[in-house]
């Protein structure tokens, strides 16, 4: 093999992809020797360079105030909330409804399993049972007088009943808020129900959920976060008669009624399986 | 290269999957900066040209038989780079893309609308004529470094 084909084998194949009549002639050509081995410290050193090179910061920002100077680019479309005082931010992811409803569902199903955990066995339930088992309404169904022998219940699926609504963007172009927000009272036969949920009545004049002499730990647990939520309902309630189109007020309470008809709901409904 | 950019961006909504994305990137890269360059009425030969195997006397040539000078030890990744910097542009395309980027020759083929023989022969000349600058730069740094030691000899003496 002469050094000319020796360069047209490296020509059409790899460095180190060599015929054997290519090396028995590098064993004794010094010059191809030399040619080869500069060739292999040359890609070797090529594979050095970063073979991506990040171009700088200012790149970046050209391009897309030009992108965005030719309306290919638009600029995303900010919706604020109101300011809200930090004692409502935690409640701010409360406020979605998908979560609200998760929240509440969870928070039901894991006060009834403490419930049937901590009961002793053969105990009555931790809620008074004086009283005969109250009857279960239908929603919509008029809370009628108790009658003598019946304990009045209230309707937890009352409270539902209000309108769910979406957060409005306190910066939307009109600045109106929905009707249907706005407007929404609660009739005359919710109302009974709805004093019920509220803050503004007494704690626990469901009869059947009075504390009761010798209340497990869990009870008073329950009974401490009905107190809690009681007060939050006031508060959105006190707010709201202060501020009537104060939305993210209205969208708490809605949320507080909810989480507290799960939670009543749940309770009566382990009394009532005790029974 | 904004522009390049730029260009892509317009018109990422034309490819039809018919290649390798990449190699849709670099073909439309390499239109981009050829345009670029011929409103500045700068030379631009095209770079099929530029591919085309060479029978003219620039094609780099090894010396049989010369001293050759081992680079071996002698050069680092700053001297290659530089000396990438020198390539006539259809060299250096083909040497990036390969020895750098790590296309394959059918890739390579399918960016610069050549062919695969066309790659491989031109990537060869790229890497003799990298081979001929470094041992320029390197003889010019022996150079240099005669001329600074004779120069302090000189002065002590």
């Amino acid at each position: 093999m002469q050094c000319k084909e020796l360069e047209s084998e490296l020509e059409s194949g790899r460095l180190g992809w060599l015929s054997a009549e290519a090396r028995e002639h590098l064993g004794s050509c010094v010059s191809c020797r030399c040619f080869l081995a500069d060739l292999e410290t040359i890609v070797s050193l090529a594979k050095t360079i970063p073979a991506e090179v990040e171009p700088p910061a200012r790149v970046w920002v050209s391009l897309r105030a030009q992108l965005e100077a030719e309306g290919l680019l638009k600029e995303d479309v900010e919706v604020t909330e109101p300011d809200a005082a930090p004692r409502w931010e935690w409640l701010r992811m409360l406020s979605r409804p998908r979560s609200l409803a998760t929240a509440g569902a969870l928070l039901a199903v894991v006060l009834t399993a403490v419930y049937f955990m901590r009961v002793p066995s053969g105990g009555k339930p931790s809620f008074a049972t004086n009283q005969p088992a109250p009857a279960t309404l239908q929603p919509g169904q008029p809370v009628s007088p108790p009658a003598a022998h019946e304990t009045p219940v209230p309707r937890p699926a009352a409270a539902p009943t209000a309108p769910r609504k979406t957060v409005v963007a306190s910066n939307s172009s009109s600045g109106a808020v929905p009707s249907k927000v706005k407007d929404w009272k609660p009739s005359p036969s919710e109302s009974a129900s709805v004093a019920t949920l509220s803050g503004d009545g007494p704690d626990f004049s469901i009869p059947g959920l009075q504390p009761a002499a010798g209340d497990a730990p869990v009870d008073a647990a329950l009974r401490q976060n009905l107190r809690t939520l009681n007060e939050f309902i006031a508060e959105c309630e006190h707010r709201l008669r202060q501020n009537p189109h104060d939305e993210l007020a209205r969208e708490y309470l809605n949320a507080a009624y909810q989480q507290k008809a799960d939670l009543i709901a749940a309770m009566m409904e382990s009394a009532r399986s005790e029974h | 290269m904004q522009e390049a950019f730029l260009q892509l961006y317009r018109k990422i909504g034309t490819f039809r999957g018919e290649s390798a994305f990449s190699t849709w990137l670099h073909r439309m890269t390499v239109n981009v900066v050829l345009m670029r360059l011929r409103k500045k009425s700068l030379p631009t030969d095209s770079l099929e040209e530029t591919m085309e195997p060479d029978a003219d006397s620039s094609a780099p040539k090894r010396d049989v038989g010369a001293p050759d000078l081992r680079l071996t030890g002698a050069v680092d990744r700053v001297n290659l780079e530089r000396s990438i910097e020198k390539l006539p542009p259809g060299y250096r395309t083909v040497f990036v893309l390969h020895d750098v980027q790590g296309y394959e020759h059918n890739e390579i083929a399918g960016i610069m609308g050549c062919s695969v023989g066309n790659s491989k022969s031109q990537l060869h000349k790229a890497r003799t004529r990298l081979r001929e600058l470094l041992q320029e730069e390197v003889r010019e740094q022996a150079r240099e470094e005669r001329k600074a030691a004779k120069s302090q000899s000189g002065s002590q003496e």
